[in-house]
């Protein structure tokens, strides 16, 4: 295999890691997030916590779950250490408490405009809800694109629970960490700006589709 | 009152001289470094050594960006080519030790009592194309990755792309606990071994092969060229005592009382044979 090849496999799979480790954590972190959106003590505290676990050390997680995935973890069973689906599962954790935290925002100032007003012009909260959710959909959207930018730029949890196996489990972060390691840092650079160029690509993408669908 | 105190600070510190030092993680995790830098240290008041822990590549690439005044490394094919190119200079070989091949203990490949680490090597690929073993390379273009390609060589085989050979692409002590995770084969120093094994982070895996001059791993100091001043007198001057008698009886007595044994053998006694060792290793085509 070439280099430029291996770069291409590398790069895809980054992308198709992060990327359906964003789409699982988005299944639960925007229903929780429309959840948390309404004011409440213990939706208020929930939601400091979430807070306070946007910034988590990827290293930190990383370790927590390779000793739950470990052969000698209590999740040990599974054979999930070192695979690909580790990674997805890590780090649809860890994004988890920023898309939360970042659409409960947007969806919070919806519900609170709109959300009573469909209610006093009659609608049921089935209704109510929709509107909600169609008229933050751009924020939500900008949410889900920060946490897929932070999964594919982490490196703890790539390293620790994909192990940076050459054609199983590099991405593109682990790929950049051995790289500088080995002290080729042009190659490093070249899939930095790969990386940037991905996460960039991704946002503006974003972006035209809602103006493209826009309201 | 924090700025007074940091001015304080920065106003009443004495000067000294700081040394850095780039080096291998595998040497560095040992602690042989600090250990020599303390005794160095208590007789130079005025110095103070920094070792920056990378991977070999790194730690000689700093050297030639400047950014280090002195390398302790172990990768004699490495070493040469930045020899050769002037960037680092007074090569000093001052210790050495053996890698060895690990495993787990049911040995599924049988490589013990293998007659050579080229035969050991053979077995576990045989065992790997037949689906009965796992070998887990470090892939870093580290000292102890040369070596591994350089014994694939020797038993005539390319096991790159099996589906049994993994590519770690990380450090000494990460590769060891992927090994130990997959009951997989590695080969591995045996300072960076013996240190996980003693913490209980090693539940699998033994020594099963560890043999002779074909495993030696030697350990060489190097002065970087472009260093100049205080910083490259300290440097040369502690690379002297360690390759000093003082210096040699710390590395011959080093890791006995943690692991029962010593973790390295000082080079002083042996240094001839270890020089023509040396020549070999940097000559070996890669």
């Amino acid at each position: 295999m070439s280099i430029a090849e291996e770069v291409l496999e590398i790069t895809l799979r980054s992308l198709a890691v992060s990327g359906t480790a964003t789409l699982l954590a988005s299944t639960w972190s925007v229903p929780l997030a429309y959840i948390l959106a309404k004011p409440g003590r213990l939706r208020g505290l929930i939601a400091s916590i979430l807070e306070a676990l946007v910034g988590i050390p990827t290293v930190l997680l990383g370790l927590a779950l390779y000793m739950l995935f470990s052969r000698s973890g209590v999740l040990g069973f599974l054979h999930l250490l070192y695979t690909a689906k580790a990674i997805v599962v890590g780090q649809a954790i860890l994004v988890t408490p920023l898309i939360t935290v970042t659409a409960c925002r947007v969806l919070k100032s919806a519900r609170e405009s709109f959300e009573e007003m469909a209610l006093a012009l009659g609608a049921d909260d089935l209704q109510a809800m929709a509107i909600a959710l169609r008229e933050s959909l751009p924020g939500v959207a900008s949410s889900v694109v920060m946490g897929f930018s932070r999964a594919v730029g982490e490196l703890g949890i790539a390293l620790m629970l994909g192990g940076n196996i050459r054609g199983a489990t590099r991405v593109l972060t682990t790929a950049i960490a051995l790289s500088v390691s080995m002290g080729e840092y042009d190659l490093a650079l070249y899939l930095g700006a790969i990386l940037v160029a991905i996460s960039v690509l991704v946002s503006v993408t974003v972006k035209f589709l809602e103006e493209v669908k826009g309201p | 009152m924090i700025a007074l105190g940091l001015t304080a600070y920065w106003m009443f510190t004495p000067h000294v001289v700081r040394v850095r030092i780039s080096t291998t993680t595998s040497l560095y995790q040992t602690g042989l470094l600090d250990r020599l830098a303390e005794r160095f240290e208590e007789k130079h008041h005025h110095v103070t050594f920094e070792f920056i822990a990378v991977g070999t590549g790194r730690a000689l690439k700093l050297a030639e960006r400047g950014d280090v005044c002195a390398v302790f490394v172990h990768a004699p094919r490495l070493e040469e080519a930045y020899v050769e190119r002037g960037v680092i200079v007074s090569g000093r070989i001052f210790a050495y030790n053996y890698f060895v091949i690990v495993g787990p203990s049911s040995d599924p490949a049988g490589i013990r009592g293998s007659e050579s680490a080229a035969e050991a090597f053979r077995r576990i690929y045989r065992a790997g194309e037949e689906g009965r073993a796992l070998f887990v390379s470090r892939g870093d273009n580290s000292g102890t990755h040369v070596r591994e390609l350089s014994i694939w060589r020797l038993a005539g085989l390319d096991p790159q792309g099996r589906p049994w050979y993994k590519e770690a692409g990380q450090g000494m002590a990460e590769t060891l606990v992927m090994a130990d995770e997959m009951m997989a084969y590695t080969l591995s120093d045996i300072s960076t071994f013996l240190s996980l094994k003693e913490r209980g982070r090693l539940t699998n895996l033994e020594v099963l092969y560890s043999g002779g001059e074909e495993l030696i791993n030697i350990y060489s100091a190097y002065v970087v060229e472009s260093c100049g001043g205080a910083e490259r007198m300290y440097a040369e001057e502690f690379i002297e005592f360690v390759a000093g008698p003082e210096g040699q009886e710390i590395v011959a007595s080093y890791g006995e009382e943690e692991f029962g044994r010593p973790l390295f053998s000082p080079a002083a006694s042996r240094l001839q044979e270890l020089k023509a060792l040396w020549e070999k290793l940097a000559g070996a085509q890669g």
